[in-house]
């Protein structure tokens, strides 16, 4: 029996060992970029070690304080805020009508909102600038540059899964409510909205925070259709790269910036990121 | 229930507006401006109908058919090591024990943050001078590394940094998978004297295969599409040693302002990528059938 | 892209009375026809323009200094139309 229990502990020792060092090399390259992002230029040079005393605030108050990185900042925040309340609003419109309506063809509409998002968004980087500096305009004004195309493009890749997974939680609200509800007289708008939304709230909620993620890590649209105006952070983290060159420090700390709102809602829906990247084909 | 059809469309129609406006219309003008010679610093102005030109020039583009080669070198190399670590870890880490759920919030880091944000992590693991990698390998092993020399520590430092971005992925579906699949086959079949190989070939991988299988079809969509971690790590360089099909587009073709060739190689990218999915697909379907 | 998802495992797996409101597909999947898988309408007119683009782009690239294209396009279109109607 001792043997045995012995070698329980030691395969329960193992898998403790696994996980450890699993995690290990998922954390240590993030808390690295901490690490630099804590320290001068001068702290930098030599043996790299991962312990760090004093922190050079430095790399932060200087982003914080540049009215262009403001600018960068905000415009993230609305962009992420709005297209996540946006795509919220669609999908639950959206799968209140699949799900409460026969509509002819509404499989092969589901399916296709669902390609939206398998098709390489490089494919679309030139017909998207094209269309945003030339076809969408009036007058002087075009969607080029502006916080509106961003949010509206974002739908693109938001909107589908978000579907996905709101049909999925539409699908679990029994009909009989509803037409026990519009036995009593009650109109598809008020169903929606005294019936289904209060139970659909919680899968909104991860819509929309997933989505607010993915439109705010968002690089590649971010960097090509917008100039100046719109730019949000992820291009400004890109523009360290480019422009200003070797400032590691700060590069690390704009880096941390562009992490953190994803690492405070990881916790919420730490549970549902699975269900969301493989469109709730996947479930916990 | 009878319901008017026109409401239930009135619903739809917001979003399938939205997805019109920015999903399909985009690509019938890409289709449209391929066949046209259109480059707004050349004499001609305007859209000039080129007819298959621009197409005819892509298959003797040597750019892009390396591109397209090294996307698919990438895409082999990071989904096969990804997937067989993350299947591994996920089969030893199924059990149920104190303080897991840590973990896997710890594991769900990667897929959450900007991988612009991904890209700038490693450059700063693995630059000259104070990277912790470049030190271990060239002051702790005596090895040159240079990501921004050699073509080829490029190209494994590219895989290495995906695999790491999404191994993650797949450990936390393989487990989901894993959990949802039931124990009493598996058990039968040890009471029945099976070894641990024949329970994996027989009963649990087979089990496993439609999540294995989603697994594998997002996995080469998202290898398919990388384009901002290698941005931020290696640029595409050196070289065009990881200029991969997207980044060829974003850091070549778009820049060029040559609109009609611009919109060829979009549209052609798209093609490759749907046709391969598609064909992965149908070897999916018929291999699960038999 | 459409014919991916349609035969996903688990839309496959889904029980017809868990999807209330979707209407019936609007293509039958067929089989029989000399395609090694079973297809759908909308699968063969896939399949007949992955093969017509196919064509061109390898025609171009190896046999139009002999040939020129519109045979391709001739070939591809007749191979095209027996895809739908037999395949």
């Amino acid at each position: 029996m001792a043997a045995s229990k012995f070698k329980k502990t030691l395969s329960w020792l193992g898998l403790y060992l696994v996980w450890i060092v699993a995690s290990l090399i998922v954390i240590v390259p993030i808390y690295w970029l901490f690490i630099v992002s804590a320290r001068s230029r001068v702290e930098l040079i030599g043996t790299p070690s991962f312990i760090q005393t004093s922190f050079f605030a430095e790399n932060y108050t200087g982003p914080l304080s540049d009215p262009v990185f403001q600018r960068y900042m905000i415009n993230s925040v609305v962009v992420a805020t709005s297209n996540a309340i946006l795509v919220a609003v669609l999908a639950l419109l959206a799968t209140y009508a699949l799900t409460r309506w026969k509509l002819t063809g509404a499989d092969n509409v589901f399916f296709w909102t669902i390609t939206n998002r398998m098709a390489p968004p490089a494919a679309f980087l030139l017909p998207l600038f094209l269309m945003y500096t030339r076809i969408f305009q009036i007058a002087n004004w075009t969607l080029f540059d502006t916080r509106i195309g961003l949010i509206l493009l974002y739908c693109v890749f938001n909107l589908p899964f978000a579907i996905w997974l709101m049909k999925g939680i539409m699908d679990g609200i029994p009909i009989e409510l509803d037409e026990a509800a519009m036995v009593d007289g009650a109109g598809v708008w008020s169903i929606l909205l005294k019936i289904i939304l209060p139970l659909a709230a919680p899968g909104l909620a991860i819509s929309g925070i997933l989505s607010w993620i993915f439109a705010w890590n968002e690089y590649l649209f971010a960097a090509t259709l917008t100039s100046v105006e719109a730019r949000t952070i992820t291009t400004g983290l890109a523009e360290f790269v480019t422009v200003t060159g070797t400032n590691w420090g700060e590069m690390a700390a704009v880096a941390m910036l562009a992490m953190l709102p994803a690492l405070i809602f990881l916790i919420f829906v730490q549970k549902y990121i699975v269900m969301g990247l493989t469109f709730g084909a996947v479930k916990e | 229930m009878k319901r008017a059809q026109w409401v239930g469309w009135a619903f739809l129609s917001p979003t399938l507006i939205v997805l019109a406006i920015t999903g399909l219309l985009p690509f019938i003008y890409v289709l449209y401006v391929g066949f046209f010679d259109w480059n707004i610093f050349s004499a001609r102005e305007g859209l000039n109908f080129a007819g298959v030109n621009n197409y005819r020039r892509l298959v003797f583009d040597p750019e892009f058919l390396r591109s397209l080669w090294y996307t698919i070198q990438f895409t082999f190399w990071s989904v096969s090591i990804s997937l067989i670590l993350g299947f591994m870890l996920a089969q030893l880490l199924i059990k149920d024990f104190p303080g897991k759920t840590f973990f896997r919030v710890v594991h769900a880091l990667p897929l959450m943050i900007a991988p612009i944000a991904v890209g700038a992590l490693w450059r700063l693991m693995v630059i000259p001078g104070f990277g912790p990698l470049w030190y271990g390998l060239e002051e702790g092993l005596g090895f040159k590394y240079r990501i921004g020399a050699s073509g080829t520590q490029a190209f494994l430092t590219t895989i290495f940094m995906d695999v790491w971005h999404w191994t993650p992925f797949v450990t936390l579906t393989m487990l989901a998978g894993l959990s949802a699949i039931p124990q009493e086959p598996k058990e039968a079949a040890m009471v029945d004297g099976a070894s641990t190989w024949q329970v994996y070939r027989y009963i649990t991988i087979p089990m496993m295969m439609p999540i294995i299988l989603t697994t594998v079809f997002i996995r080469i969509m998202d290898a398919l599409r990388i384009v901002d971690e290698v941005f931020m790590l290696t640029g595409g360089g050196p070289g065009d040693a990881t200029r991969y099909i997207g980044l060829h587009i974003f850091r070549v073709v778009f820049p060029k302002t040559d609109y009609g060739y611009g919109s060829a190689t979009s549209l052609l990218t798209l093609y490759f990528t749907i046709v391969f999915c598609w064909l992965l697909f149908v070897a999916i379907t018929s291999f699960q059938k038999k | 892209m459409d014919t991916i998802m349609d035969q996903t495992p688990e839309t496959e797996d889904s029980p017809a009375e868990g999807r209330i409101g979707t209407a019936a597909p609007l293509h039958k999947t067929r089989s029989g026809g000399f395609l090694p898988i079973d297809t759908n309408t909308f699968d063969r007119y896939f399949i007949s323009v992955v093969l017509l683009v196919a064509i061109h782009l390898l025609w171009m690239r190896f046999v139009e200094e002999f040939i020129p294209l519109f045979v391709a396009t001739i070939i591809s279109l007749i191979l095209g139309f027996i895809i739908v109607r037999w395949g």
